[in-house]
C-alpha cells in the first residue's frame, strides 16, 4: 500500500522541553487514521511536523511522498488542513474567510457552499460574532470544501453539537468512500471509533500503540450501570472481562471490556429496569498508558471502590497494550 | 501570492486611512501657517533666540523658520513623519508575529503557498502602505501650498517624499526581521520602538555637545535631513541608499529566517 503519510523516527524538542519522541507510523492511501491522545500528549506537535510548520529535531515525515519540511508546499498542494484553534480573522465573514482559503487552495470561490449548507453555517456573519461551535463549523466546512486526496484535521469537532458531530462523521465516511485519506486527531474516543480504520495512541510524546479500531474497542472498558427489579442470583455477573465495581442490592455498577454481547445475553435472563452503557472518557483509557510499564497498582484496589473505576480500566488498557491478558473478572472482584 | 497580498492590503487599509487622515490634517494645518511664519519671521526668530542654538539644532531648527527647508523639515518631516513611519512600520511588520500567535498563519501556510511568497506579500504590503502615507503627507503639503504663497517646489517635495519613504522602509525591514526572530509582536515591536527612541535621543544628545557628535552617526534620524532637498533640490542619495540597504537587508534576513523557522513553540 502506498503511504499518504509516513513518519520515521520523528522527534521534536523545544529546547529541553519534550515535544514528541521517535514516532514511527504510516497512514495508507484511502485510510481513515485516528490519532488519539490527551491534551499535551503531542498530537498537535505531530501535526505541525507533518505540515512543515516545525522542523524535526530528528527523523523525518513524508506527506503524499513529499518531505514535510523541505518540500512542504508540494505536500500542501494535496491536502486540506484544519487546525484545532484556527486563528480566523474576526473582521472577515465566514464567506470571506472561506473564499480566501479556497483561492489559496486553488479552488473556486464558493466551493464551500455545499458543505456549509450541510452544516447549517451562515456564511454572512463576521467570524468575531460566531459562537465557538459555529467557528468550528467554519473549520469543518474548510476541511471538506475541496477534493484534496488527504485531509489532516486536528480535533475538528470540539465545540460542535451532537447533530453536527454526526454530520461530520458522515462527511468523513463519504471522503473515505471516495478513496481519500483522513488523518484525524482527537481526544474523543467514540468519534474515533466510529470514523477510523486504525488508531494511533500517543502519550507523553511517544506513540504507544497503533491498532485497528476493533482491537481498540476490545481493549478498553465500558461502564455499565444496572437497576434491577430484584437482587440478582449469585454468580450472575461471573463472566470473562466483566468486573463488579459496586453492587448495592438492585443497583449494580459493572466494568466490561471488549464485547458486551455476553453480558447482554446474561442480562436478558434477569429482570432489568434500567441499563446504561458508557464509554469511559479518553483520559481514563489513557491512564493505563500513563501508569508505567507495570501498572499494577489498580489491581490491588478493592472492588466497590468508585475511585478504582478509572484505575481498573487504566490497568486493563495498559495490560492490553502490553499484549497481556486481563485477568480481573467478576468473580475476583466479588472475592 | 496575489490572494495573500490582497488580504494584506485589505487588513492594512483602515490603519493607512486613519493615519493618513491624521497626517494630512496635521501637515496641511502646519503648512497653512507658513505665510504667517514668513510675515512674522523677525518676531519668531527673536523668540527662538531665547533658546540655546544647540537645543534648536537638536530638534532640526537650524536657520530661519521662514526658510521652507527649515520650516517643513522641523515641523513636519522630522516630527510627524518619524512618528507615522514608526507606528505604521511596526504595526505592519510585526503582524506576521501576531498572526503566528493567533494561529492565522497556519491557514495560508497549510496551502501550496510557500512561506517566502507569503512573507514577500506582507513586505510588499508594508511598502505600499508607507508609500501611500508618504504621498499623502507630501500631497497634503502641496495641496495646501496651492492655496498660499509662496509656493514650495513640487518636485523637491516629491523628492522629500521619496527620502521619507526610504526612512520608513528602513524601520520596516529590520522590524520584520525582529518579528520573524521572536514571532512575538510585543517583543519585536517593543524592541523596534525602543531602538528608535534611543536613536532619536542619540541624535538629540549629539547636537547638544561637541564631544558627543559621533553619537549622531548611530542614529537613523541623522540621515534624515530634508532641508537640503527642499531648499536646493539636492537629493541625499547616500542617505537614501543607506536606508534602502538597511530595509532590504532586514527583509532578506527575515525571509531567510522565516524559511527555516519553526512557526510555533
Amino acid at each position: 500500500m502506498t503511504h499518504a503519510i509516513e513518519a520515521v523516527g520523528l522527534t521534536k524538542w523545544y529546547g529541553k522541553r519534550r515535544g514528541i519522541l521517535d514516532i514511527d507510523f504510516q497512514v495508507g492511501e484511502g485510510e481513515v487514521f485516528g490519532f488519539l491522545g490527551p491534551n499535551g500528549a503531542g498530537k498537535t506537535t505531530t501535526i505541525r511536523l507533518l505540515l512543515g510548520f516545525l522542523r524535526p529535531s530528528s527523523g523525518r515525515a513524508t506527506v503524499l511522498g513529499h518531505d514535510s519540511w523541505t518540500d512542504a508546499p508540494a505536500a500542501h498542494a494535496g491536502l486540506s488542513f484544519v487546525s484545532s484553534e484556527p486563528g480566523y480573522l474576526g473582521e472577515l465573514t465566514a464567506r470571506q474567510q472561506l473564499d480566501y482559503m479556497a483561492r489559496l487552495r486553488g479552488l473556486t470561490p464558493g466551493a464551500w457552499r455545499a458543505a456549509a449548507e450541510r452544516l447549517e453555517l451562515d456564511p454572512t456573519v463576521p467570524i468575531k460574532k460566531l459562537s465557538r461551535g459555529n467557528r468550528q463549523k467554519v473549520s469543518v466546512v474548510q476541511a471538506f470544501m475541496g477534493q484534496e486526496p488527504l485531509l489532516v484535521m486536528d480535533e475538528p469537532t470540539s465545540g460542535l453539537d451532537p447533530l453536527m458531530q454526526r454530520e461530520f462523521l458522515k462527511l468523513v465516511a463519504e471522503v473515505r468512500a471516495e478513496g481519500r485519506t483522513v488523518f484525524l486527531s482527537s481526544h474523543n474516543l467514540p468519534e474515533v471509533e466510529r470514523a477510523c480504520d486504525r488508531v494511533g495512541i500517543i502519550r507523553e510524546g511517544r506513540l504507544v500503540s497503533v491498532s485497528t479500531v476493533g482491537d481498540l474497542q476490545a481493549s478498553h472498558w465500558r461502564s455499565v450501570n444496572l437497576v434491577l427489579a430484584a437482587t440478582p442470583p449469585p454468580g450472575t455477573f461471573d463472566l470473562p472481562e466483566v468486573r463488579i465495581v459496586a453492587a448495592d442490592a438492585r443497583d449494580v455498577h459493572l466494568m466490561v471490556r471488549g464485547d458486551v454481547n455476553p453480558l447482554l445475553r446474561r442480562l436478558a435472563t434477569i429482570n432489568v429496569r434500567d441499563v446504561s452503557i458508557q464509554t469511559l472518557e479518553i483520559e481514563d483509557v489513557f491512564l493505563g498508558y500513563y501508569e508505567g510499564p507495570n501498572g499494577s497498582a489498580s489491581r490491588e484496589r478493592p472492588a466497590g471502590d468508585e475511585s478504582a473505576m478509572a484505575s481498573a480500566s487504566a490497568t486493563a488498557g495498559e495490560t492490553a497494550s502490553a499484549g497481556e491478558s486481563a485477568t480481573a473478572t467478576a468473580g475476583e472482584a466479588q472475592r | 501570492m496575489m490572494t495573500a497580498f490582497r488580504l494584506e492590503l485589505r487588513r492594512g487599509r483602515m490603519l493607512v486611512f486613519w493615519i493618513g487622515l491624521l497626517s494630512a490634517l496635521y501637515a496641511g494645518f502646519i503648512t497653512l501657517f507658513y505665510p504667517t511664519i514668513i510675515e512674522n519671521s523677525a518676531d519668531f526668530e527673536k523668540m527662538l533666540e531665547v533658546y540655546p542654538k544647540e537645543l534648536m539644532a537638536a530638534f532640526g531648527i537650524v536657520g530661519s523658520l521662514s526658510d521652507p527647508g527649515v520650516f517643513l523639515n522641523s515641523y513636519i518631516f522630522q516630527f510627524l513623519w518619524p512618528l507615522v513611519a514608526a507606528i505604521v512600520a511596526i504595526i505592519l511588520a510585526t503582524r506576521v508575529a501576531a498572526d503566528s500567535a493567533s494561529g492565522f498563519l497556519e491557514l495560508p501556510l497549510s496551502t501550496r503557498l510557500p512561506r517566502l511568497r507569503y512573507l514577500s506579500a506582507t513586505i510588499v504590503g508594508q511598502i505600499i502602505a508607507l508609500a501611500v502615507l508618504a504621498a499623502v503627507t507630501v500631497g497634503s503639503i502641496w495641496a495646501v501650498d496651492l492655496l498660499i504663497a509662496p509656493d514650495f517646489p513640487i518636485d523637491r517635495l516629491a523628492l522629500a517624499g521619496v527620502h521619507s519613504l526610504a526612512m520608513g522602509l528602513a524601520i520596516a525591514g529590520p522590524t520584520t526581521l525582529l518579528a520573524i526572530v521572536f514571532l512575538d509582536r510585543g517583543r519585536a515591536g517593543g524592541l523596534a520602538a525602543g531602538i528608535l527612541v534611543q536613536m532619536y535621543l542619540a541624535n538629540v544628545i549629539a547636537q547638544l555637545s561637541p564631544d558627543l557628535t559621533w553619537l549622531a552617526n548611530l542614529s537613523a534620524f541623522h540621515y534624515f535631513d530634508l532641508k537640503p532637498v527642499i531648499d536646493t533640490g539636492t537629493y541625499p542619495t547616500a542617505d537614501s541608499a543607506l536606508f534602502l540597504a538597511v530595509a532590504i537587508g532586514g527583509w532578506i534576513l527575515a525571509l531567510l529566517a522565516f524559511r527555516r523557522r519553526d512557526l510555533a513553540a
